[in-house]
């Protein structure tokens, strides 16, 4: 099975097997990361797409020798973010209503609000780097690649985040 | 890493993949968008080339700008000013290239667009402290403003001449590439004023020569930042 450094190579030289392959293999990897984020579930596959448009046009920034997936995380994450951005700005612009409207099913899940309660709690660049490291499976280096940081800082922010969740997690199997 | 309670936690709670129509679904659209404009490309070339290019654009038009303004500071300047002032010039115009390099490539490593302005904003007020004398404060803004201008007048079109080269990769952090590119383009001005001014006065340089670098840099970022 090609590794996807070739399959990439591939993607430039305008191969359509290897792009087609390329996606397939990308595709699952970046749509968990987008799930997984709460304030990304509903739009994940939105952002899946933008990303994808990202990466294509991005596509001549990649070097053969490179790291792959800190450089496809990379554009992941300022989609994610861009995204948030745009929210935030339209959600300054919304006009109130008097009720609530129903929230869709597919906006929660059984395992998801364990899970996202406790990563609610700790800072946005400690999320992100737990959600690089334990999620998409990259390695300090490729995280700190991918957030355009240092491996000291990644290791950090890490560091920090474990405390915060493991006192959590002791908090809630004290409760249980 | 040492394994964790934590770990499994969060592999149990992440586990779950998202589920095959989700994810096919995802994956026709993407496939149908991309395979339909695919075209090769050529990779960008070696980051090391992209910093040269961005240094010999800055070298270029600050050398340009201070001979056709007249080259009277140089003259004014002695042989260990001028190898001091124009070697620090050479490295914080090399720190704020590979920023802007760095900004052009998504994943190419740690930001340095701040370190390289905060480089050049406590670098050169020392330097100039320890090259020059006199702290004297008349005529300190009459004399300061144009140079200020000045200095803007080459850094503003430096900047707008960069971003073409800025756009030959892919910006992630437009505020970050902002704030490198204003950084490089205020070297380009602080660079023609060392050429072209001859007050050697400490206080005016350190004040209103370094304020190029500062203005442009974080005009740049407030651009930036407004529009995005």
């Amino acid at each position: 099975m090609p590794d996807l450094e070739s399959l990439m190579c591939g993607y430039q030289q305008a191969d359509e097997a290897a792009a087609q392959l390329f996606i397939e293999r990308v595709s699952p990897l970046l749509l968990r990361y987008f799930l997984v984020q709460p304030n990304n579930r509903r739009f994940a596959d939105d952002l899946l797409q933008d990303t994808w448009m990202r990466i294509h046009k991005a596509r001549h920034t990649w070097r053969r020798g490179e790291p792959v997936l800190p450089w496809i995380f990379a554009i992941a994450r300022y989609t994610s973010l861009d995204s948030w951005r745009k929210s935030r700005r339209l959600e300054s612009r919304e006009i109130q209503v008097e009720e609530l409207p129903e929230r869709s099913a597919s906006t929660s899940s059984s395992r998801a609000p364990d899970l996202d309660a406790m990563l609610a709690v700790l800072p946005a660049s400690q999320r992100e780097v737990i959600l690089l490291l334990k999620v998409s499976g990259l390695s300090i280096e490729e995280v700190a690649r991918a957030t355009a940081s240092t491996a000291g800082s990644v290791r950090q922010k890490a560091h920090r985040a474990y405390r915060t969740l493991r006192a959590l997690l002791r908090g809630k199997n004290v409760e249980a | 890493m040492k394994p964790d309670p934590i770990d499994d936690f969060l592999a149990k709670a992440a586990a779950p993949p998202p589920d095959a129509a989700t994810v096919r679904a995802g994956v026709e659209r993407a496939q149908s968008a991309v395979l339909g404009d695919l075209r090769p490309v050529r990779p960008l070339g070696s980051p090391v080339r992209s910093a040269l290019l961005f240094l010999a654009a800055f070298a270029a038009i600050a050398v340009l700008a201070g001979l056709i303004l007249g080259p009277h500071g140089f003259h004014v300047l002695s042989a260990l000013q001028r190898v001091l002032i124009f070697s620090a010039l050479c490295v914080a115009a090399a720190v704020a290239a590979l920023a802007c390099t760095r900004a052009m490539r998504p994943a190419s490593g740690a930001s340095l667009s701040f370190p390289s302005l905060l480089l050049a904003a406590v670098g050169f007020p020392v330097l100039f402290a320890f090259l020059f004398a006199g702290y004297n404060t008349l005529h300190f803004v009459h004399e300061g403003i144009p140079c200020l201008v000045a200095g803007l007048c080459v850094s503003i079109p430096t900047c707008l001449l960069l971003l073409p080269l800025l756009r030959r990769g892919f910006v992630l952090d437009r505020r970050q590439a902002a704030l490198a590119c204003g950084t490089l383009a205020g070297l380009a001005g602080l660079a023609m004023l060392e050429i072209h001014c001859p007050n050697l006065r400490a206080i005016h340089v350190m004040v209103w020569h370094v304020a190029v670098v500062l203005v442009s840099a974080v005009l740049a970022w407030a651009i930036a930042r407004l529009a995005w």
